[in-house]
C-alpha cells in the first residue's frame, strides 16, 4: 500500500472497527492518549478519546504532537498486522524484546492505556497493516 | 445428593516452615499414583492447572497437586512476619526450600516436579540442587537465565497495575490458543499484582545458572524443558542451549503456544506433557 488514498481509506476503516469493538466501547471509557505508529515507509498519529478514535493523522508533519510513538520496519507491521501473526510479531512487548520495534516517549502513557491500546492495535488485523 | 457437577478436585491447607516464614499453603489435587507437583508462573495462582487438575487419563497414574506460593492465590503471606515492611523479592534459596518443605509436608515420594516460567526456572535449581528427592523435573519455559523482566512498571502508582500485569503478558500467549483460555490467564493476572514483581526478582536476577547446568545430572533426575513457539522471554532456542548443557537433558519445542501453556492451551499441552512423562517414567533410576 502506497498512496495516499490507500493510507486515507485505511484510517477511515481502522476509525469504525476500533470505535465498534466491543471490548473497546466497554472498558474504554477512560482510553485516551495520541499516539505514533511509525512503519517506516508511512507514519500514522492515532488520537483517542474516552476510547473513541477523534482523529488519524495520516504522515503527520514535523511538528505534529504524540505522547508515545511505536516505531518498527514496514515489514514487521505487515507480520504483525497477519492473522495469525508469526512467532514475535504477535505483539508490541514480543515485538520490541525480539524484533525491530521500539517504544519511545511518554512510556507512562502507554502504560496507563495498555488494555485498550493492546486490543486497539490487534484491530490491524483485521483491516490489514496500511503500509 | 448434590444437584449441580462436583468436581473431584479437592483443595486443602497445609502449614510449612520455610526459613522461619509460617506458611499456611493452599493446594489443589486429584489423582493417584506418583505425585505431579505443579507450580504456577510468576504473579499468577493455582487455576493455571485446572484443566490439567481434571484431567482423566493422567490422574489415573498421577497425583497432580497444584499448590499456591506463598503471596499468592489463597496462600496468604507469613501470618508470623511483618512482611510489609520490606520488598518482596523472591530469591532462588528461598523458593527451592519453599518447594522442599512442602513436599516433606505431604510425605510425597520421588515425585515429578514441573514449573512454568519462574517455576521452570526453579525446577531446573531443583535438579541442580535436590536431584535425589525428585523423580525427575519438568522445566516449562525455562532456561538458566531470563533477564529482562524485572521492571517498575508492574507496581507503578500511576497505573493500574492489575492492567499493566494482565496486559504485558497477554503477548507471551499464543494468538491461536482458544480465546476464553487466553483471557482466563489474563483475568488471573488481573489479581496478582503485589507479588508479581517480587517473583520476577527470582526470575530475571537471582536465578542465574550460566555456567552451571554442566552440573546437574539428568541420569539421576531427569530433565525434560518444553518450550512454546510464542513464548518471547524464554525462546525455544535459550531452552534447547539449556537442554544441551544438562547431561541427558531432552528438550520438545512447542509449536504455536506460548508461555502459559497449560493455561492457554490444554490440549496441545497434554500431548507435549505425556511425552515428557514417558520420557521420564523411562530414564527414572530405580532407588
Amino acid at each position: 500500500m502506497s498512496t495516499t488514498y490507500a493510507a486515507d481509506r485505511w484510517a477511515t476503516e481502522f476509525q469504525h472497527v476500533s470505535d465498534d469493538d466491543a471490548e473497546l466501547s466497554a472498558h474504554g471509557r477512560y482510553f485516551s492518549c495520541d499516539y505514533l505508529l511509525d512503519m517506516g515507509e508511512r507514519s500514522y498519529i492515532v488520537r483517542v478519546h474516552r476510547g473513541k478514535i477523534e482523529e488519524i493523522v495520516v504522515d503527520p508533519g514535523p511538528l505534529e504532537a504524540y505522547q508515545f510513538a511505536l516505531r518498527a520496519s514496514a515489514d514487521t507491521w505487515r507480520k504483525f498486522s497477519q492473522d495469525p501473526p508469526p512467532p514475535m510479531f504477535h505483539g508490541i512487548w514480543a515485538a520490541s524484546f525480539r524484533e525491530d520495534m521500539s517504544l519511545e516517549g511518554d512510556l507512562l502513557v502507554l502504560m496507563q492505556n495498555l488494555r485498550c491500546l493492546t486490543r486497539q492495535l490487534e484491530l490491524l488485523r483485521v483491516t490489514g497493516a496500511p503500509v | 445428593m448434590a444437584r449441580g457437577v462436583i468436581s473431584p478436585v479437592t483443595g486443602h491447607y497445609v502449614t510449612i516452615d520455610v526459613q522461619g516464614d509460617r506458611c499456611k499453603v493452599f493446594y489443589l489435587e486429584n489423582g493417584r499414583g506418583r505425585p505431579l507437583v505443579c507450580q504456577h508462573t510468576a504473579g499468577c495462582h493455582n487455576h493455571q492447572w485446572r484443566d490439567l487438575l481434571e484431567d482423566e487419563v493422567i490422574t489415573r497414574d498421577y497425583r497432580v497437586i497444584a499448590y499456591d506460593l506463598a503471596r499468592h492465590g489463597k496462600s496468604d503471606p507469613p501470618h508470623n512476619t511483618e512482611w510489609w515492611k520490606e520488598e518482596y523479592r523472591l530469591t532462588a534459596d528461598y523458593f527451592v526450600d519453599f518447594i522442599t518443605e512442602f513436599c516433606d509436608a505431604l510425605e510425597l515420594e520421588d515425585p515429578i516436579f514441573m514449573g512454568s516460567s519462574f517455576g521452570g526456572n526453579v525446577a531446573l535449581q531443583l535438579a541442580l540442587r535436590h536431584p535425589e528427592r525428585f523423580a525427575g523435573v519438568i522445566p516449562v519455559e525455562a532456561a538458566d537465565y531470563s533477564p529482562g523482566f524485572y521492571l517498575d512498571w508492574w507496581q507503578h502508582p500511576h497505573a493500574n497495575a492489575a492492567q499493566v500485569c494482565a496486559s504485558g503478558v497477554w503477548d507471551l500467549m499464543a494468538p491461536q490458543s482458544p480465546e476464553m483460555d487466553r483471557r482466563l490467564t489474563w483475568f488471573y493476572y488481573s489479581q496478582g499484582a503485589e507479588a508479581f514483581k517480587g517473583d520476577l526478582y527470582f526470575y530475571s536476577v537471582d536465578h542465574d545458572l550460566r555456567g552451571r547446568l554442566h552440573e546437574i545430572n539428568g541420569e539421576e533426575c531427569p530433565v525434560v524443558l518444553m518450550t512454546g513457539t510464542y513464548d518471547y522471554l524464554t525462546t525455544p532456542e535459550d531452552s534447547r542451549r539449556s537442554a544441551q548443557q544438562i547431561k541427558g537433558g531432552h528438550f520438545i519445542e512447542m509449536p504455536d503456544i506460548g508461555h502459559f501453556p497449560m493455561s492457554e492451551n490444554y490440549p496441545v499441552f497434554r500431548t507435549y506433557l505425556q511425552e515428557a512423562l514417558r520420557h521420564i517414567e523411562g530414564a527414572t533410576p530405580k532407588r
